[in-house]
């Protein structure tokens, strides 16, 4: 038995943690968040990025990456998370997970080696306007030549992205697709879109979390390549890694409101003592130090469950979303609180916490999606 | 990417237990299937017995499992210990919840006042306690809550006066576990007259059949009476049955209280599971398991399950790479008692109306489930309540500012 980060991910997590607290503390966030026309994507940010090896954690070493699991890679969204990193390195990520596991050979060389040099952004396009995360919600269809034809919403990065992995729904099983893929699956498939490509408009969207932009694509007759290994699996497996990084990023947001409040509290005064002292905060805080604790847990352990591909998987994922999403809702809430009326303020840093945490804890399924996963998983399968 | 991880064993997170660990887990699985009465197994069979007649089985059940060796799984062979690792005492723990074998008489003992004994006893303590505690020959009772020391143990006023070579004792305990069955207790005591606070007590060890020991049981809410009052007037307590020194008492009850590892959180994770697993049953019946804000209600209970497993697993890592917990036990309490509490809130309002009955319909006997309920509301009192938990992660975790 053991249930801990190694200490070489110890030593990962301090090394991007002071590297970001070196080169991009919250003076650097800020800068990008009043920046509203900006890119939100620093361009010196991106490269120490890829020179840090922080993008090429999951690319298999046959790519030139250090081949490693999801289990390191929370250890890295975590830190960004803490810090309220701005910029595209989760959608990256993800989106080459995806053409790793489903796209050709051909595809993945083109794709993965630049990627985790830190050469090319990338990103996922997977909900259409209103939609529900998941088939039911995707508004783009491909034809049986791969032209995409939709919209999609709330995209991360997709003005930046020199790739877009697209989920679309497809009206029949493609000729040739490998077994698994297509037919009988629910006819899904991800497709992947060049930058620059015909039938492709991208506008940016307005966003409350100004730590990440967003932006929608509107697809007409956009020619893409398909990844054939893809289908309704590879989708779930897609949405899945999404909601571990997105839960990893928000234990990361939840422990730092948490310690930043604790320090704002102890060195507070009023009524003569530190207002920290008080058990009506005192407690609260304690709560959310066990609440958040086990947020960390249930990210560990999930990370480590698709790593290894556990049969409880699906169970651990919607376990650590729904913890992750109630610990850092609940910390960023608390951490305005407990700032009192400076915490309202735009001046004050706490609104990069608040607002990240709310986008992210409806990224990647909601807490009640998650909660209705494991009602799924527990309450139907007892015998 | 399958096959592309890599293989220098950077990825060390691992959830298996080692072979030895294993083959223990079987051989205890093989002789609990074949000591465990089946009637026993039945969810609901203890709420049917009696309490006394509940004793004494659960008493001889445990005794016959410590002579076929399964007891004392952590603890060193010369005190008639197994000479186990802190996970095959979790996997103990654990496969005993799992075949519902009965809880033991004398945790109270075995947790608490074995290993310290076993580490500031003196040799004829240590010759004199821990084996007949492993046969259940004798039953352990702890004394150190009073009517005036709850949550503050420290303002306990129970003393003893030395007369000789022995203490006469005076004073009242509350809340003893097993008060009526017991045979000894370990009492901290006021041993030095005008002391305060946690200066000037000891630990003694006294015995409840002695003159001037007189116990009364207190019904629970539940309805039955596992807890007492002790009153002790003018016991004679020798002075070779202070635990830890004459008036260390009270860095003998932190080093006592201390052996709470957390280690307990896998068991009783698989414990609260068949609880769930119970109450997901108890809906079903009741044709309630498809509402759509019950569903999130209990999922959002075994999502603080999930979390207790996690926890547990997280502190038998630090207990087995021989790390400091720090406060790590009072985040444990706050998450298994609060998880366990609230996964019966749930259970009592999926209920609807029929949360009045027992027999909501004529096949549905919740009598067990409803004890069970009522059980979980002391569960954030005793062992340190969780306002006193969440003083303890504030201070000492979180570093906040001690209050005024």
């Amino acid at each position: 038995m053991y249930f801990a980060l190694t200490d070489e991910q110890r030593a990962l997590a301090e090394t991007v943690r002071a590297f970001l607290a070196d080169r991009f503390d919250l003076r650097a966030v800020r800068a990008v968040v009043d920046d509203e026309r900006g890119d939100g994507h620093p361009a010196d940010l991106w490269r120490a990025i890829g020179e840090q090896g922080w993008l090429s954690v999951c690319v298999p070493q046959d790519h030139g990456g250090l081949g490693l699991g999801l289990l390191d890679a929370q250890v890295i969204a975590r830190e960004f998370g803490a810090g309220v990193i701005p910029g595209p390195w989760a959608v990256t990520v993800l989106a080459g997970a995806a053409v790793g596991r489903a796209g050709t050979p051909e595809q993945a060389a083109a794709v993965l080696g630049p990627l985790g040099a830190g050469e090319l952004v990338a990103t996922v396009a997977l909900r259409g306007p209103g939609g529900r995360l998941g088939r039911g919600g995707i508004a783009v269809r491909a034809d049986a030549a791969g032209r995409l034809d939709g919209v999609v919403s709330g995209v991360e990065y997709a003005h930046v992205a020199d790739v877009i992995v697209v989920a679309a729904t497809e009206p029949d099983a493609p000729a040739g697709a490998g077994a698994g893929a297509g037919r009988g699956e629910g006819g899904v498939g991800l497709y992947l879109l060049e930058r620059g490509g015909a039938g492709v408009r991208i506008e940016r969207q307005a966003s409350i979390d100004g730590t990440t932009r967003l932006a929608a694509l509107t697809l007409t007759g956009a020619p893409a390549a398909r990844l054939p290994g893809s289908g309704a699996a590879a989708l779930a497996d897609l949405l899945r890694r999404g909601a571990v990084l997105a839960a990893a990023d928000l234990v990361g947001v939840a422990r730092a409101a948490l310690t930043r409040t604790v320090a704002y509290d102890t060195a507070r005064v009023q009524f003569g003592r530190p207002v920290g002292s008080f058990q009506a905060l005192a407690h609260h805080l304690a709560d959310l130090h066990v609440a958040v604790t086990m947020a960390e847990h249930a990210v560990l352990y999930a990370a480590h469950a698709l790593d290894e591909g556990r049969p409880d998987t699906d169970l651990a994922v919607a376990v650590a979303k729904s913890k992750a999403n109630q610990a850092a809702g609940d910390a960023t809430a608390a951490m305005i609180q407990y700032h009192g009326g400076i915490g309202y303020t735009w001046e004050h840093d706490t609104h990069f916490f608040y607002k990240r945490a709310k986008r992210l804890v409806a990224a990647f399924g909601d807490t009640r999606q998650h909660l209705e996963q494991v009602a799924r998983l527990t309450v139907d399968t007892v015998g | 990417m399958a096959g592309t991880r890599r293989q220098d064993g950077l990825d060390h997170v691992d959830l298996s237990y080692p072979p030895q660990a294993e083959e223990f887990r079987d051989e205890l699985r093989a002789w609990l299937a074949a000591n465990i009465p089946a009637a026993w197994t039945e969810p609901g069979f203890w709420a049917t017995v009696g309490e006394d007649e509940a004793f004494d089985l659960r008493r001889d059940w445990e005794r016959r499992k410590a002579l076929a060796g399964f007891a004392g799984i952590d603890w060193p062979v010369e005190y008639g210990g197994r000479g186990g690792t802190p996970a095959m005492r979790a996997i103990h723990d654990s496969e005993l919840v799992r075949a519902r074998a009965p809880r033991s008489v004398n945790s109270l003992g075995l947790v608490f006042l074995a290993p310290t004994v076993m580490a500031v006893g003196t040799p004829e303590q240590k010759a004199e306690i821990i084996g007949p505690m492993l046969r259940n020959e004798v039953i352990w009772c702890q004394g150190f809550s009073e009517p005036g020391a709850g949550s503050d143990l420290a303002a306990l006023r129970t003393h003893g006066v030395l007369d000789g070579d022995e203490f006469v004792v005076n004073g009242q305990k509350v809340w003893t576990t097993f008060a009526g069955r017991g045979d000894r207790i370990f009492t901290m005591v006021r041993t030095e007259p005008g002391s305060s606070r946690h200066r000037g007590l000891s630990l003694l060890l006294i015995d409840m059949h002695a003159p001037g020991v007189e116990v009364r049981p207190i019904r629970q809410m539940s309805g039955v009476s596992e807890f007492g009052e002790v009153f002790l007037t003018d016991v004679r307590v020798p002075a070779s049955q202070c635990l830890g020194g004459i008036g260390n008492g009270w860095a003998t009850a932190m080093l006592l209280l201390s052996f709470e590892r957390g280690a307990a959180g896998i068991s009783q994770y698989t414990a609260y599971r068949q609880a769930y697993d119970e109450i997901v049953r108890v809906a079903r019946a009741l044709g309630r398991d498809g509402d759509p804000v019950l569903r999130q209600e209990l999922a959002r209970r075994r999502v603080e399950l999930e979390c207790l497993r996690y926890q547990a697993m997280h502190v038998l890592t630090e207990v087995e790479q021989g790390r400091d917990l720090g406060a790590a036990s009072s985040v444990t309490k706050l998450q298994w008692s609060q998880a366990y509490q609230g996964l019966f809130e749930t259970f009592d309002e999926l209920l609807g109306a029929d949360v009045a009955l027992l027999r909501p319909t004529a096949d549905l006997d919740l009598t067990a489930l409803r004890q069970e309920s009522f059980w979980t509301r002391s569960v954030t009192i005793w062992g340190g309540s969780s306002q006193v938990q969440r003083t303890i992660v504030a201070e000492r975790v979180l570093g906040l500012p001690r209050g005024s």
